[in-house]
């Protein structure tokens, strides 16, 4: 299968001298969904900054086989879009429709082009009808939706989303997790950040854990990774947590969706 | 786009950013002596308002809370223009002398602001305002400028928001014990919205560049010229040009020989 993108010896630090990215390598083939899991503070984000040429760290990134470098910054973030974690940062503009037709217009295509690239993204966000809508005014779950259709309307094959879950109710949780599904189905190479154990077991065809160190601690099909606990609790990624059952009193790690004995 | 029954509200924006300035520049051009075009504007405003979604007493309401600026700005002119004096205030010991030539000042700012005012009310509530930034845009408005303003509307809510949340997390730790040094924590909150506002400049800054942003702004037109708005600029520019022209009412009629010296005004 073809490697979309490819990760050799990347390292980045902040101007301030903190460590953000410590020898990061990884590969991602095409159509492939990579979920990022990992502890706070770890470097996930930063990763994408770097994926996306927004933060300029040493090594070797290649997407697409186009190296990415300066030159080819353009080319790169044409076929490659990033929903940033808070939807008020993504969505700049007055309205919803103004934001998801932004992309596409600075791409240089017609208004019919954008116009109908942008319905499309709304339409498969679920938010058809939402254009004239100040993006303000929107409820949280709604402002995650329209930020990932201001991506989706570019059109792009790979999608990094940061926390695309995080701050959402269950319902919008699952809204968010059939986007996810069809987005799979249209054959987008998807690389999604989160905690969310839950969401990775939805939708991850290959987990990569980031550890404490900045760098990739394990790399694998979803099954293998979540079925190492303590590969996760290392890494802070399950709750240990006391319960009670009547008047017993117990601690263990506790994984959603996983039975366990007592 | 709105879309509903009132024809000020379904116009494009660009007819009435045009037409709504037309007449706001004739209402300024004409001398207050003609005092009975100022009716006729009036009746004008009135008119339009009945083609609006809003009421008349919604639109006199807000048009309310801005004219006391207004007022606050001219009330001082007709004791501080030379001239013939009219009448005498007295206060105590002191006394005011309000001239002629001030107390038209006066009316003249206070009618026209007035009658603008009501205009601009009128026009902001028929129509959004992504809408009147893009009606600017395509009246070729520098992009620049309608950029700024369209982030200032789209984050001044976010920001006010952010400090409504530091306000109340102070105030739910402030039990009212050494008052002087809660004045150095409100220097520490404004501190923190302008780091935690310019991170956020930031990310907004490479969210755009990740969408292609390369310093030129794009635009897509979605507004289209109809009928209704040929006929609503052309009705416009009609009742203008009868009204500045005194062939509505016959201006002629009225003598005020003595007044063609405030047609400078």
């Amino acid at each position: 299968m073809d490697r979309i993108i490819k990760v050799h010896n990347l390292n980045y630090r902040y101007p301030d001298g903190t460590v953000g990215l410590n020898d990061v390598n990884f590969e991602v083939d095409a159509g492939e969904t990579m979920v990022i899991i990992g502890a706070n503070g770890t470097g996930k984000s930063t990763l994408f900054m770097n994926l996306m040429g927004v933060l300029e760290g040493t090594g070797h990134v290649e997407v697409k086989g186009v190296t990415l470098n300066r030159a080819n910054l353009k080319e790169i973030r044409r076929g490659m879009g990033m929903v940033f974690q808070n939807p008020d940062d993504q969505l700049f503009c007055p309205t919803v429709m103004d934001d998801v037709s932004f992309g596409p217009a600075n791409l240089g295509w017609s208004s019919e082009e954008v116009t109908a690239a942008s319905q499309k993204a709304l339409l498969l966000v679920g938010l058809e009808g939402y254009g004239s809508r100040t993006s303000y005014h929107l409820s949280f779950g709604e402002k995650k939706r329209a930020a990932i259709a201001t991506i989706l309307s570019m059109n792009p094959n790979v999608l990094l989303l940061d926390e695309p879950t995080s701050g959402l109710d269950p319902r919008s949780t699952s809204k968010f997790i059939n986007i996810l599904y069809a987005l799979k189905a249209q054959g987008k190479t998807l690389l999604v950040v989160t905690h969310d154990i839950f969401l990775a077991q939805e939708v991850a065809d290959r987990v990569l854990v980031f550890s404490e160190e900045k760098r990739p601690i394990a790399i694998g099909g979803y099954k293998e990774i979540l079925a190492d606990t303590g590969l996760l609790l290392k890494h802070n990624l399950v709750h240990q947590h006391r319960h009670h059952h009547d008047t017993l009193i117990h601690e263990h790690e506790h994984r959603h969706g996983y039975l366990h004995e007592h | 786009m709105i879309t509903t029954n009132h024809l000020l509200e379904n116009l494009d924006p660009r007819t009435k950013i045009v037409s709504f300035l037309a007449v706001i520049l004739c209402i300024i051009l004409t001398p207050i002596t003609r005092y009975k075009d100022f009716e006729l504007y009036f009746l004008l405003i009135l008119s339009l308002t009945f083609f609006s979604g809003t009421t008349v007493g919604r639109i006199f309401r807000r048009a309310c809370a801005l004219i006391p600026f207004i007022l606050a700005m001219a009330l001082f002119v007709p004791f501080l223009k030379e001239g013939q004096v009219w009448w005498l205030l007295k206060v105590g010991y002191w006394k005011f002398p309000v001239t002629y030539e001030g107390a038209w000042t006066f009316l003249n700012i206070m009618v026209k602001s007035s009658l603008s005012i009501l205009l601009f009310v009128l026009a902001s509530s028929t129509t959004t305002f992504p809408d009147f930034l893009k009606g600017l845009d395509m009246l070729r408005m520098p992009r620049l400028l309608i950029m700024l303003t369209s982030f200032m509307y789209r984050y001044i809510f976010v920001l006010i928001d952010e400090a409504r949340r530091l306000m109340r997390a102070r105030a739910m730790r402030y039990f009212g014990l050494r008052y002087k040094e809660q004045f150095s924590v409100v220097g520490y909150m404004v501190g923190v919205l302008f780091i935690r506002t310019f991170e956020r400049a930031e990310r907004i800054y490479s969210a755009m560049v990740l969408r292609g942003f390369s310093g030129e702004i794009p635009c897509v037109k979605r507004f289209k010229l109809s009928y209704r708005d040929f006929l609503f600029t052309t009705g416009v520019c009609i009742l203008l040009s009868g009204i500045m022209s005194g062939l509505i009412y016959k201006i002629g009629s009225i003598k005020i020989s003595d007044a063609r010296v405030w047609i400078g005004l």
